[in-house]
């Protein structure tokens, strides 16, 4: 059986309710955008299998409600992120002011080491913004964290954030590697075993998902 | 003495009212032996038009190991002897009908109700209880409407659930034919015998279950419609054959020869299959309100509303009484009154945030806050319905100003992800703005924990999810366990909005008033939960199912559930866990039954040290006793050490 992929990155999506974490997560995974999504009760993720460097590298990503008072259900889901996507939306100055909340959250809840980004979303919304891109960037470097604008409405950089944060795990990780293992003896802790590679496409993965 | 065997039934006698699956749990002056066997409770006409309740024993189905051999005889007789019914079936006739018990209604003083309505004692003389009844499907509630139109009772002030006889009530004969409408389980019998074989083939030691006694009448009383119309053939009495066959089967562990401790485990009865009814209709509906408009056998209702759901003709009516939004006991003119009344108080309040100034809002963070959120889901709510679809919909304003109304309602609580979700199938099939709002309010009055602040309601209820789970289905909650999911999370859309994402429109309404219905027990919700989990058993105990599988597997469940099976199935589930004889408090506490550990309500009977195999209080704890009689589903279980009790708690 040929192993489906390298590498396994658990990803977390988080922000204000009404960001666009949903819609971000379909445009990544489906290349598509819908007026009318519903709101995310509870948790849930989509997979999508990259090509980084000649790695596959599967991407699980988890999707959450946004609303604060879900947070100590939706929390519970931090462990074991590599990495989250910090969401804000440029029309809405409290989805801004609130990533400070949520980094501290992050720092209660997940593990020290996880990248991180910050995304401002809606950014075809011009007429409508409220928060310039200027202070989202001062706001990345305050926190020493990647930045972006993005549009999930017009595919707007939602790629491009994907692929920075996965190759940023990456390079995490096989910096991590190289420090533990001496060159010559590369098995790596982070890549699957073989019982794992061999697993085979289950039913459910096939099936259609309502976020 | 009114509890007498009678020798004969009267020709002429005439059944008022019958409920099946009725198990004699006590009889004075009975033998042993008599108890333990289902039969069917009945309000008969006598020839002289007195009334009595009678109770007639259907010996095929009395799952008693002792008899099962017996049984099996008799099943292999219908096949040879399809329409004469002689030799020895005349004789277990006779001694069936010396079994009958018959209380005349003007003898009768007091009955009442105990656990959780599904057991019913009536008494002719003060202090003593004379007859036990147990209500093996659905509870008593139907029958003790029923038995209200034949006699005057009144509740007494201590126990709300004991009636006392004030006086044989003759002038009920048009309740009577208005509530014969309610009798859920009479049925033809030729449809039953058909019903029976064309249900088999699915599900046969359910089928048997339900329709042993019906086809029973049949065979012993000869019914005329049989032997007139279609035969019993051969067919039946194969597919009875097999049927005990499966009967067996789900029996047999507790019926080996050796009762080794190691073996007897806590497991539960078989689960019955309980068909769904027919949905409340149009004309049973309006037959229900008196001539006011009152609605009095609210019970009654709710029953046939449990079993089979409302038509959707009437379901903006009904809605409303299961929401609380028109109490039951009002008039037409009361609900005029009260509808005009709740709909000043709506715009009153709706007046209260519509006269908001922009400078207002500005200064008014917590409250701009709700508008947002309000306005965010309101754009987000079933958008593919045709009802809310499209820019513009006039359906989203009423929506946006039902849930900013509620805000001004119940400021504290606010506005809350999920609501939206309750509110959209409301308004949907209201229609009406004032309606949509004070059900919606009836709704979040039932569920309101759910949206608590620190999300304690939900919780709790995600952990008694999880400790049903662990009675109903063990091996899968240790599955669940061992896969990092024993907090359930994964059920928590499901619980939040009552299932609201996991069906169609269609499908939601019915479930949501089933469930409004509070029956047949406490949180019968988390019983759907363990019903669907239940179903799904295979594929999340795969080995490969773990952590995030589960999730995703569950997820992905949407919209690929049938409303009517798992309906069925928690319904079995629920009789399964009660009938379970290592039943335990936590899981009465959740289901609001009472508890095991409690002492009974009634002082137990002299004549009956061990009465009810099938209720959770069945077994008796006697730690001095070196060898313990346990009862199991109707089975005598003997087990020699006490150790088997420490297993079985
Ligand atoms: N114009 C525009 N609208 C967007 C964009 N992304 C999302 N939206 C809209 O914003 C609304 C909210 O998007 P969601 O993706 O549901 O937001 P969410 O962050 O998942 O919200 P919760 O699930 O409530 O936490 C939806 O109506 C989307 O159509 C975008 O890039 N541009
Ligand atoms: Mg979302």
């Amino acid at each position: 059986m040929a192993k489906t992929y390298d590498y396994l990155f658990k990803l977390l999506l988080i922000g204000d309710s009404g960001v666009g974490k949903t819609s971000i997560l379909f445009r990544f995974s489906e290349d598509a955008f819908n007026i009318s999504f519903i709101s995310t009760i509870g948790i849930d993720f989509k997979i999508r299998t990259i090509d980084l460097d000649g790695k596959k590298v599967k991407l699980q990503i988890w999707d959450t409600a946004g609303q604060e008072r879900f947070r100590t259900i939706t929390t519970a889901y931090y462990r074991g992120s590599m990495g989250i996507m910090l969401v804000y939306d440029v029309t809405n100055e409290k989805s801004f002011e609130n990533i400070k909340n949520w980094i501290r959250n992050i720092e209660e809840n997940a593990s020290a080491d996880v990248e991180k980004m910050i995304l401002g979303n809606k950014c075809d919304l011009d007429a409508k913004r409220q928060v310039s891109k200027e202070r989202g960037e001062q706001l990345a470097i305050e926190y020493q964290i990647k930045f972006v604008e993005t549009s999930a409405k017009d595919s707007l950089n939602v790629e491009y954030a994907f692929y920075t944060l996965a190759r940023d795990i990456k390079a995490k990780m096989e910096k991590k590697q190289e420090a533990s293992n001496p060159p010559g003896n590369r098995s790596g802790v982070h890549q699957l075993k073989d019982s794992d590679r061999q697993r085979k496409p289950t039913s459910w993965l096939s099936r259609c998902s309502l976020l | 003495m009114s509890s007498s065997s009678v020798e004969d039934i009267p020709e002429q006698c005439r059944d008022l009212f019958t409920q099946d699956g009725v198990l004699l749990k006590s009889c004075m002056g009975r033998p042993i032996s008599d108890l333990n066997s289902i039969g069917m409770l009945c309000i008969v006409q006598n020839v002289d038009s007195s009334k009595c309740i009678e109770w007639r024993p259907n010996d095929l189905i009395t799952i008693d190991s002792d008899t099962q051999d017996q049984e099996w005889a008799v099943v292999n007789t219908i096949g040879r002897r399809q329409r004469t019914l002689s030799g020895n079936m005349t004789s277990d006739y006779a001694a069936a009908r010396a079994r009958i018990i018959r209380i005349q209604l003007n003898e009768l003083k007091t009955f009442k109700c105990s656990r959780n309505n599904q057991q019913m004692q009536f008494s002719t003389k003060p202090g003593v209880w004379h007859n036990t009844f147990y209500f093996q499907h659905g509870n008593a509630e139907i029958f003790v409407a029923n038995l209200k139109n034949h006699v005057k009772t009144a509740k007494t002030r201590h126990d709300r659930n004991t009636y006392v006889v004030v006086e044989p009530n003759v002038e009920s004969q048009e309740l009577n034919r208005s509530f014969a409408e309610l009798d859920i389980f009479t049925e033809n019998t030729t449809d039953v015998v058909w019903n029976f074989v064309h249900n088999f083939k699915q599900r046969p030691y359910a089928t048997t279950m339900e329709a042993f006694s019906k086809l029973n009448d049949i065979v012993y009383y000869g019914n005329e419609a049989v032997n007139g119309k279609r035969d019993v053939t051969e067919e039946v009495a194969d597919l009875l054959t097999k049927s005990m066959s499966a009967l067996e089967d789900a029996t047999s562990v507790t019926r080996s020869d050796e009762y080794e401790v190691i073996n007897v485990k806590p497991t539960l009865p078989p689960r019955p299959c309980i068909p769904r009814g027919t949905s409340l209709s149009t004309e049973k509906w309006e037959g229900l309100h008196d001539t006011e408009g009152r609605i009095t056998e609210v019970e009654g209702v709710k029953q046939l509303i449990f079993r089979g759901g409302v038509a959707n003709s009437i379901r903006h009516s009904v809605w409303k009484y299961l929401l609380d939004y028109h109490p039951w006991t009002m008039t037409h003119a009361e609900i005029k009154v009260l509808q005009k009344k709740r709909t000043e108080e709506y715009f009153s309040m709706k007046l209260q945030w519509r006269s908001m100034t922009e400078g207002q809002e500005a200064r008014f963070s917590e409250y701009r806050d709700r508008k947002s959120l309000v306005e965010k889901d309101v754009n987000r709510t079933d958008r593919t319905h045709p009802f809310y679809a499209g820019d513009n919909n006039p359906n989203l304003v009423i929506l946006q100003d039902i849930l900013m109304t509620y805000v001004m309602y119940n400021f504290d609580l606010g506005y809350v992800q999920g609501m939206s979700d309750i509110l959209a199938p409301l308004l949907l099939l209201l229609g009406n703005e004032v309606d949509s709002f004070w059900c919606f309010v009836g709704f979040m009055d039932k569920i309101a924990s759910n949206f608590d602040m620190d999300q304690a309601g939900m919780k709790q209820q995600l952990l008694n999810l999880q400790q049903l789970l662990m009675f109903a289905s063990p091996e899968l909650a240790r599955h669940l366990a061992a896969k990092d999911s024993a907090n359930m999370y994964f059920c928590f859309r499901w619980l939040l909005v009552w299932f609201k994402r996991e069906f169609s429109h269609k499908d939601i309404m019915r479930l949501w008033e089933v469930l409004w219905t509070g029956l047949p027990c406490a949180n019968f919700h988390l019983l759907i939960c363990v019903a669907i989990l239940d179903s799904e058993k295979d594929v999340i105990m795969h080995k490969d199912c773990g952590f995030t599988e589960i999730l995703k597997h569950v997820n992905d469940l949407s919209m690929c559930l049938d409303v009517d099976r798992i309906l069925s199935t928690a319904e079995g589930i629920y009789h399964q866990i009660i009938s379970a004889p290592h039943l335990t408090d936590q899981v009465c506490v959740i289901l609001g039954i009472p508890t095991v550990g409690a002492k009974p309500e009634e002082p137990e009977e002299p004549e009956v040290p061990q009465a009810g195999p099938t209720n959770g209080n069945a077994v008796t704890y006697n730690p001095d006793m070196e060898e313990v009689t346990l009862e199991y589903n109707g089975l005598q279980i003997s087990v020699v050490t006490q150790t088997v009790w420490a297993l079985l708690a």
